[in-house]
């Protein structure tokens, strides 16, 4: 029997593949889901089952139509099955809120709360098949976007949907109050208390999108995509920190000295609240680091970091919305083909060609002396 | 114990399942085959005709040239037939032996004098090459042009299954060891480093041991066991800290690299004038019934390595010459031995990599396992499109085929294969 014959290497790493990967980021957002439908109830799970059906759905219709393979062949040679798609469809369903409201097309209860919202569904359908055909698709597919297609499929309903009300904040089953009715502290900006702090830690606030409340279940997923070395674990500390720093400068410094007191206490609380708050931590972790449009390099990654803390940071302090991480995200991913293109890692044992002016001069010298 | 290494690079599994096997003489066949080129360089030229009579040790194609080996029967009996065959890289022409099973030995003349034109000459006559795989005539490389100031032994075998040269040290550490003192002699050197991965431990002990006895002047460099380990940029910068440039030879840093092997038969060339005509190898793999180190005549046809290892199992997919990270894929069994043949490997579908390639999902993990710091996403990109010269503009030139990209790809991407395109096509194009 003749044997296969292919180039070097003959063994790859058998724990290592885009699906495997694709997975273990769906196991690190398991803690987030679990906490988003314990403070918003089963809409969470209604969205993401339907973002699911919806970004499958698209890539694989898209792939047959482009492949013009409609046939059980076609199917099973569908990309579908790396599992992005399911990354894509997760993070978009914890990236909205749970319930929107724009037809009003809502079976409500007999108190008057929405049962089930029919308007969420079709968001989260649209925004299913933006994402995926127009953001990830539409540019050759997995690893070929330069957007990221969750944070651009939210940006679009945010944009489009936002002013119908879509965007409205969802409050909390177990709301305490602490934060005014059914707004975010980024919406009100009140003076933070230990006790609002220690809600946004577990999660229990009104928000927008409804996986980012609950800092200690993206820590976990941190945790875990860190160890599986999914992620590298410097690039979200780097983001969450420049973004602290820069919110720092500019919005708890002025806010505080034009009081009159200065307290160290309300800066460093003000600060914790930033960071407690809205998509930063929950994007840094699972949508700043996605492989096709972030940068190539560490050095590139942490330029990327810090450009969507300082661009988080400015539309959090003067910007025209209380939350920017997402636009933050979108812009510096623009800026991605940039950065590989200009940070380019030396070679081992590279050596500095000596510049043309040099070696003339020292040219110059020796044919002076022998004159 | 500091351990010593390089950066970046890769951990694989070592599989070094028969690092316990010691070194058996594996009986030669009935009718051997032999290259006359199994070195890098001019084919030497046939010197015996159909039905001549020869010998263990007999000359039997001369070097043609400066970079050439000659080359030598591995068994007596008589000519049958000089004829053009296939090797894993293409033909040559071989000449085949039918084997008296006597193995009358033929020496060479004992040396007369030690100085370092006479040991130049021996190992040119004894026809020995660069055993790791290269097979650079070693009389060539021993009289470099560029002042050395460092002799290394390269010992670290960081290449999974792959065990002979590890056996070699634990059994033969003396001859070893005295080999390489004679090459560091003939490079005008006092001592030189040995490089050992500390998955060796043995090894180590008896390399220590030995040196120690005969008090043979060398300094044993303990390496972390990582791939590429033995790669000759990465194993000069683990024992020097030198960094050749890029482009350049070890030379450029005053370093010669030798291989363990070579030392070998350099002291088997000088001490007991025996030529180069056998050399370790292992056959291992799961798609072999009985994994072994063996002592193997060079001619020795793969199938009868096989059949004395006890027969390919039905799950064997792949066929290695070499290592699994670096070696060629081989279609059949109908190749020989030669002097650079380290391994012969039989993968079961389970081990080896028979994926169909993904599209790059941009995860850099290339790049972060590069030893040479390249990015090898972009080197595949660019090959692939037809843009040999932003390729190039990637560091093409200067990958060293190692495989650590592909082996970290999780698209399964045939990285390695699309790098040696770009080169080719640089080369063609002088780009």
């Amino acid at each position: 029997m003749r044997k296969t014959v292919s180039a070097s290497p003959h063994i790859t790493n058998p724990k290592n593949s885009t699906r495997r990967i694709m997975i273990d980021v769906l196991i690190a957002l398991l803690p987030c889901v679990i906490a988003a439908t314990v403070f918003y109830g089963y809409h969470v799970i209604i969205n993401i089952v339907t973002c699911l059906i919806f970004c499958f759905g698209t890539e694989l219709l898209y792939g047959l139509i482009i492949n013009k393979a409609f046939s059980r062949e076609g199917v099973k040679k569908s990309s579908v099955f790396d599992f992005s798609f399911a990354v894509t469809a997760v993070i978009l369903a914890l990236n909205v809120p749970a319930t929107m409201t724009v037809w009003g097309l809502n079976v409500y209860n007999s108190s008057g709360t929405i049962a089930f919202g029919f308007d969420t569904v079709v968001l989260c359908a649209l925004g299913s098949i933006f994402a995926i055909a127009l953001v990830k698709m539409l540019f050759g597919g997995i690893g070929k976007n330069f957007a990221n297609p969750a944070c651009t499929g939210r940006i679009f309903l945010f944009i489009a949907f936002g002013g119908a009300g879509a965007f409205n904040f969802c409050a909390s089953l177990f709301d305490s109050g602490v934060f005014g009715s059914g707004a975010t502290w980024l919406g009100t900006r009140n003076t933070v208390t230990g006790a609002m702090l220690l809600d946004m830690f577990f999660g229990n606030t009104a928000t927008a999108a409804v996986g980012e409340t609950c800092a200690i279940a993206i820590l976990v997923g941190y945790i875990y995509l860190s160890v599986r070395r999914v992620i590298d674990a410097r690039i979200p500390l780097i983001a969450v920190a420049s973004t602290a720093l820069f919110v720092f400068l500019f919005d708890v410094i002025p806010s505080n000295v034009s009081g009159g007191t200065v307290s160290g206490a309300a800066m460093f609380y003000e600060t914790s609240a930033h960071v407690l708050s809205g998509g930063l931590l929950f994007g840094s972790v699972f949508m700043l680091t996605d492989y096709s449009t972030s940068p190539n390099t560490f050095v590139g990654n942490v330029i990327f970091a810090v450009g969507v803390g300082l661009i988080t940071a400015l539309i959090r302090s003067f910007g025209n919305f209380p939350e920017g991480f997402s636009f933050a995200l979108l812009i510096m991913n623009l800026t991605v083909p940039l950065l590989d293109k200009y940070i380019v890692p030396k070679p081992f044992g590279y050596v500095k060609p000596v510049k043309e002016k040099k070696r003339k001069k020292a040219a110059g010298e020796k044919g002076g002396e022998r004159e | 114990m500091q351990v010593k290494t390089f950066k970046k690079g890769i951990r694989v599994p070592h599989n070094k399942r028969t690092e316990d096997s010691p070194l058996v003489e594996c009986c030669a066949p009935n009718t051997v085959y032999i290259s006359v080129s199994q070195h890098i360089g001019k084919p030497a030229t046939p010197a015996v005709a159909v039905g001549d009579s020869v010998k263990a040790g007999t000359l039997i194609a001369a070097a043609d040239g400066a970079v050439s080996s000659n080359i030598f029967s591995s068994v007596s009996g008589s000519v049958v037939a000089v004829e053009k065959r296939k090797t894993p890289t293409g033909s040559a022409v071989h000449i085949v032996i039918e084997n008296d099973g006597k193995y009358e030995e033929q020496k060479l003349p004992p040396l007369k004098s030690r100085d370092k034109e006479s040991v130049l000459k021996r190992i040119s006559e004894a026809g020995i090459v660069g055993m790791g795989g290269a097979g650079f005539p070693t009389h060539v490389k021993y009289a470099p042009k560029a002042p050395v100031d460092t002799f290394i032994i390269n010992a670290a075998e960081c290449e999974p299954y792959i065990t002979c040269d590890h056996r070699l040290l634990v059994e033969h550490a003396f001859e070893v060891l005295s080999g390489a003192a004679i090459l560091a002699g003939v490079l005008g050197l006092d001592g030189f480093i040995i490089g050992v991965e500390d998955n060796k431990p043995d090894a180590i002990r008896a390399l220590e041991s030995a040196k120690a006895e005969h008090g043979i002047k060398c300094e044993i460099s303990v390496l972390k066991s990582k791939y590429p380990q033995g790669a000759e940029k990465q194993m000069i910068f683990a024992t020097t800290g030198r960094k050749v440039p890029v482009g350049g030879l070890p030379s450029d840093v005053g370093v010669v690299v030798g291989n363990v092997h070579t030392a070998y038969s350099v002291y088997d060339a000088v001490e007991n004038n025996t030529p180069l005509y056998r050399r370790a190898l292992t056959v291992c793999g799961g798609g072999i019934h009985e994994a072994k180190n063996l002592w193997v005549r060079t001619g020795t046809r793969y199938s009868d390595l096989d059949a004395f290892c006890g027969g390919a199992t039905d799950d064997c997919v792949k066929i290695i010459s070499g290592g699994p990270m670096m070696g060629f894929a081989i279609e059949g069994e109908d190749y020989s031995v030669t002097k650079t043949t380290g391994a012969i490997l039989y993968l079961s579908r389970a081990e080896a990599n028979v994926l169909q390639p993904k599209p790059c999902i941009n995860c850099a993990k290339c790049a972060k396992a590069c030893p040479m710091n390249l990015m090898p996403m972009y080197i595949d990109a660019y090959a692939l499109r037809g843009d040999f010269a932003s390729a190039k503009k990637y560091g093409a030139m200067n990958c060293i085929e190692c495989g650590c990209c592909a082996y970290s790809c999780p698209a399964k991407r045939p990285i390695v294969q699309s790098v040696r395109l770009a080169k080719r096509k640089i080369k063609e194009a002088k780009l």
